[in-house]
């Protein structure tokens, strides 16, 4: 799962997040946020108005990014996208699951969990080691 | 009933053997299952820890997300809003470094760190990073350890140096933190002070989780191939059972 290929050092990497606005507010107050020369933020704010699709190419967009180290998504934000979140198998950047204001966290949806859980019920069923 | 007995002495010595063989195979075999025990335990002990972490995470936030509440309440709407965010070109002003730990039996894991409050100009660390090189620095310097009157003096003299360097880097950690405040106007309620520290203390959680993250998968990992390398074991004997029947 955690692929065992060059780990990439980086001395000054990102963190990029997909999140609603208070949830992004507050963490660019941390000093996270960053704009380069094009314009291109590192996070980006989900509302009513963003489609799946935005989500889908923001997800993307900072999972291939050399310069980001962490994904931060909102777990209700993930669950829109939850086929690329699943998939997505690699150490660094690191995609975080985190609760938001209207939604709190749920471990049953977590991708990591998930997975975790399906190899011990098929271990126990296949096997009845676990 | 001599003969009876005899043969039932017989099968013991026998299944005496048979035990004496089995225990030589488990021995064999033990190395890696303590590996594979190891592993399970580590993976377990990472997926405990990741969890407690996301309860502590979304206790942090939610106090962030009130403290923001409260500003937004105190100051108004419009005056904390993504309207007024910075799109001019500028770096981020906390970052992390990406460096390779060894971690016993997993092997090479990447290990996340970090670096609050670094100057955009001069990629100069300012924060905590550099107050801890500094500590480190000097806490591995032999002199420390002379318990002599006359080091005293020079003891009491780094320490009060320390305390000054504290001082100058906690300084620029406010200049750092007043300017990411300023997006949001000069003078901004002492809420949002508090919020940016709670997003803050969310931040170092959020690394915590991605380094347990990390961990867990590459345990998780071994773990998967241990028990895929039982299974396919398990198959192989199961045919050739099947054939021989």
């Amino acid at each position: 799962m955690a692929g065992k290929a060059q780990i990439p050092t980086k001395n000054s990497a990102l963190i990029s997040m997909i999140a609603d606005e208070d949830t992004v507010v507050g963490f660019l107050l941390a000093g996270v946020g960053n704009v380069d020369l094009r314009r291109k933020t590192n996070y980006l704010i989900v509302d009513s108005k963003t489609t799946v699709k935005q989500i889908e190419d923001a997800f993307k967009e900072f999972t291939t990014r050399e310069d980001i180290a962490i994904v931060m998504i909102s777990q209700y934000v993930a669950n829109m996208i939850r086929f690329l979140v699943d998939s997505y198998n690699k150490p660094i950047p690191a995609i975080l699951e985190i609760p938001s204001k209207d939604h709190p966290y749920d471990p049953a949806h977590d991708s990591v969990l998930s997975r975790v859980k399906n190899l011990f019920s098929t271990e126990s069923v296949a096997s009845g080691r676990y | 009933m001599k003969e009876v007995q005899n043969r039932s002495q017989d099968s013991e010595i026998e299944s005496e053997e048979e035990d004496g063989d089995e225990e030589t195979q488990q021995e064999q075999q033990n190395p890696q299952c303590q590996d594979q025990e190891l592993c399970l335990l580590q993976f377990l002990d990472s997926t405990d820890d990741y969890l407690n972490l996301l309860d502590a995470l979304s206790a942090t936030l939610r106090q962030g997300w009130f403290e923001l509440a409260s500003a937004r309440h105190s100051m108004g709407t419009s005056r904390i809003s993504t309207a007024l965010l910075d799109m001019k070109n500028h770096s981020a002003a906390t970052s992390l470094r990406v460096d390779e730990r060894d971690d016993g039996s997993v092997g090479m894991q990447p290990f996340i760190n970090l670096r609050k409050w670094t100057s955009s100009e001069g990629g100069d660390s300012l924060g905590e990073e550099k107050y801890n090189d500094k500590l480190q620095r000097e806490s591995g310097s032999p002199q420390l350890r002379q318990r002599n009157v006359s080091d005293l003096s020079d003891n009491l003299g780094k320490s009060s140096l320390k305390k000054e360097d504290a001082l100058i880097v906690d300084d620029q950690v406010q200049k750092e933190r007043s300017r990411t405040l300023s997006t949001f106007g000069t003078l901004v309620s002492p809420k949002l002070r508090l919020a940016q520290l709670s997003f803050e203390n969310a931040l170092e959680l959020i690394v915590e989780i991605a380094n347990k993250r990390i961990a867990m998968l590459s345990s998780f990992d071994e773990v998967k191939k241990g028990s895929e390398d039982t299974s396919s074991f398990k198959q192989v004997k199961e045919e050739l059972e099947d054939t021989k029947v």
